[in-house]
């Protein structure tokens, strides 16, 4: 079974943590995955194929011009934080 | 009477001037939040009627939104509570062609959290229920979109579809789910789930209605490069039922006869004896359909392999959300703290496992055998289906192994049943190929439905496929009759 300590080492990477009793649930339902995940193992002579990442030959795509478009205003970029300072986005200070 | 009347008629009633697109939303609307609290479709139910005239075919016709798709000014929460209040300022592609073309929007629907999800049970807001039977499912992740055009309450409704999310909720809810080739319809301002998946797609109650929201989203699209050209042609003047020596094929493995005879499953059961009577009925009526064997192993990879691809992409895709620039601030000292925070508390339990799948997967011991093996299989599974697009014109399939199922049922997730007819819709994704699901039969009052996946670019020939079909179920333009309202 893999380790719980294992599971929250990867939450923390993604920047979040779950309480014990998830842990425990995703701990268990991680043997089923994991089985799932041993089927990909069964097919065989795929070495030599090469992974998909786009679902087929596209020659429609192109770069486009590089011209001003509509953008957003700073008000509206803002419309969504009350945590505003100067026309920008406050946080903790960075520096120290 | 304007609920459960299809695009078609309600644009017919609308040129003879007998109602107003007024008229049209405020029905839709008392039908939206009659049904709210028993279904749950909605996240928003628009009460003001926002309509700009024009001369489209959608002119004045309601629509609901799944509530991942931008809309300036309107709450936008992809159902998740880290984005539980907020409001975008851009239009997503899709709502701004539906604005443009005089559609009206009537709510912004329900989904699984942030699209990662296939039974509509894990938005913010509550479970969506089956308009067929409260008890059950709709299934997911366009759980609300799928219920709203189940209930009548609106003709059309927009989902996205990464693996199955508008194909297999159509199928359980009695209705149309069409998926258009990847990159036919723009994505700009859908949430990002699973780029190299995630497609645009609609519900309806008819072919033709798909066919005329289709027509009205496609296109290139500047602010989303993947887009196709336009294909310059209109699918529904194009529908005409002439499938004359069409070829499908179905999988032996997946969907024969004797696929699953060794295990007693009633539902199971009746999908393929209802699926094999319709093969014989369409192929009285000119199809040709024949049997092709592929390797089960494949098949049975079709949903590790999804999970993977999908899981993996969702973890970088999902980064943006840290309740800095917006959603729920978290608290701590530092940005890393407050981010940390955000997450933990914004997130529900089911996307956290997902997202923790995702950078499992990711890590550099897995990514060998884990995620680049999955895109050697979705490689070879493409592969596959071009090789039988070059004899056939598409494949059909039933969407799933059952009806829909009830809340507290639980899969046998590791059964035939469940790896290859519960997932295979995913194929659709991995090619991008145009795919299809058309309500074919009722099982227990349940409806059922099946699925054509046909080659890329060739949407039209696959929605006259459908056509045909759907000539042949009976099952055309239903909805369930639930409720004690007349409007």
């Amino acid at each position: 079974m893999i380790a719980k300590e294992k599971l929250k080492e990867y939450a923390n990477k993604l920047m979040f943590d779950m309480n014990e009793e998830e842990y425990k649930t995703l701990q268990e339902e991680f043997e089923i995955i994991l089985k799932h995940m041993d089927l990909i193992g069964n097919v065989p002579n795929i070495s030599d194929v090469s992974p998909m990442t786009f679902p087929f030959s596209n020659e429609d795509v192109s770069l486009r011009e590089d011209e001003v478009g509509d953008y957003l205003t700073v008000s509206e970029v803002l419309e969504n934080t009350k945590h505003q300072l100067n026309d920008q986005v406050k946080v903790p200070k960075v520096v120290e | 009477m304007y609920r459960g009347k299809s695009i078609t008629q309600l644009r017919e009633e609308l040129d003879s001037e007998k109602v107003t697109p007024e008229d049209l939303f405020s029905k839709a609307n008392q039908l939206a939040h009659y049904f709210q609290d028993d279904y749950n479709s909605f996240v928003t139910i628009i009460d003001k009627c926002k309509y700009r005239k024009s001369d489209s075919k959608l002119n004045g016709i309601p629509y609901a939104l799944k509530d991942n798709f931008s809309t300036t000014g309107i709450l936008t929460t992809a159902s998740s509570n880290i984005l539980k209040d907020y409001v975008p300022v851009y239009d997503a592609t899709v709502y701004k062609k539906l604005k443009d073309a005089g559609a009206i929007l009537v709510g912004k629907t329900v989904l699984d959290e942030l699209a990662m999800g296939g039974t509509g049970t894990t938005g913010h807001t509550g479970v969506v229920k089956n308009p067929w039977d409260k008890e059950c499912m709709i299934g997911g992740s366009s759980a609300g979109s799928a219920a709203s055009v189940a209930l009548g309450i609106v003709p059309f409704s927009i989902g996205s579809d990464t693996g199955d999310s508008v194909r297999k909720p159509a199928s359980h809810g009695g209705l149309v789910g069409f998926k258009p080739t990847y990159g036919r319809i723009s994505r700009y301002g859908l949430f990002a789930f699973a780029s190299s998946l995630d497609h645009v797609a609609m519900f309806a109650r008819n072919v033709k209605d798909v066919a005329i929201v289709t027509d009205i989203l496609k296109g290139k699209d500047p602010n989303d490069m993947v887009t196709l050209n336009d294909d310059d042609k209109c699918y529904a003047d194009l529908l005409d039922k002439d499938i004359k020596g069409k070829k499908l094929f179905y999988i032996k493995e997946m969907c024969g006869k004797d696929a699953y005879k060794d295990i007693d499953d009633k539902d199971l059961s009746e999908v393929i004896s209802t699926f094999h009577e319709m093969l014989d009925k369409l192929r009285k009526k000119g199809f040709i359909i024949e049997e092709v064997s592929v390797d089960k192993t494949l098949l049975e990879a079709i949903y590790p392999t999804y999970m993977v691809i999908s899981c993996a992409e969702a973890t970088s895709n999902n980064s943006n959300l840290t309740g800095i620039q917006f959603g729920p601030r978290g608290e701590g000292n530092s940005i890393e703290e407050i981010m940390f925070d955000a997450r933990t508390k914004g997130f529900s339990e089911l996307i956290k496992r997902r997202f923790i799948l995702g950078s499992y997967i990711l890590q550099k011991e897995n990514q060998e055998k884990l995620f680049l093996n999955a895109g050697r299989i979705r490689h070879i599974i493409v592969d596959k289906m071009n090789e039988l697009f070059k004899e056939y014109d598409g494949m059909i399939a039933p969407c799933s192994g059952g009806p829909a199922q009830k809340f507290e049922s639980t899969s046998e997730k590791l059964s035939d049943r469940y790896l290859i007819l519960e997932n295979h819709l995913a194929i659709g994704n991995f090619g991008g190929f145009p795919s299809i699901t058309v309500p074919y039969a009722m099982i227990d009052d349940m409806p059922v439905g099946l699925n054509i996946t046909g080659r890329v670019r060739e949407d039209d020939l696959v929605l006259n496929i459908a056509y045909k079909i759907e000539e042949e179920t009976g099952l055309k333009d239903i909805y369930s009759k639930v409720g004690d309202i007349d409007v």
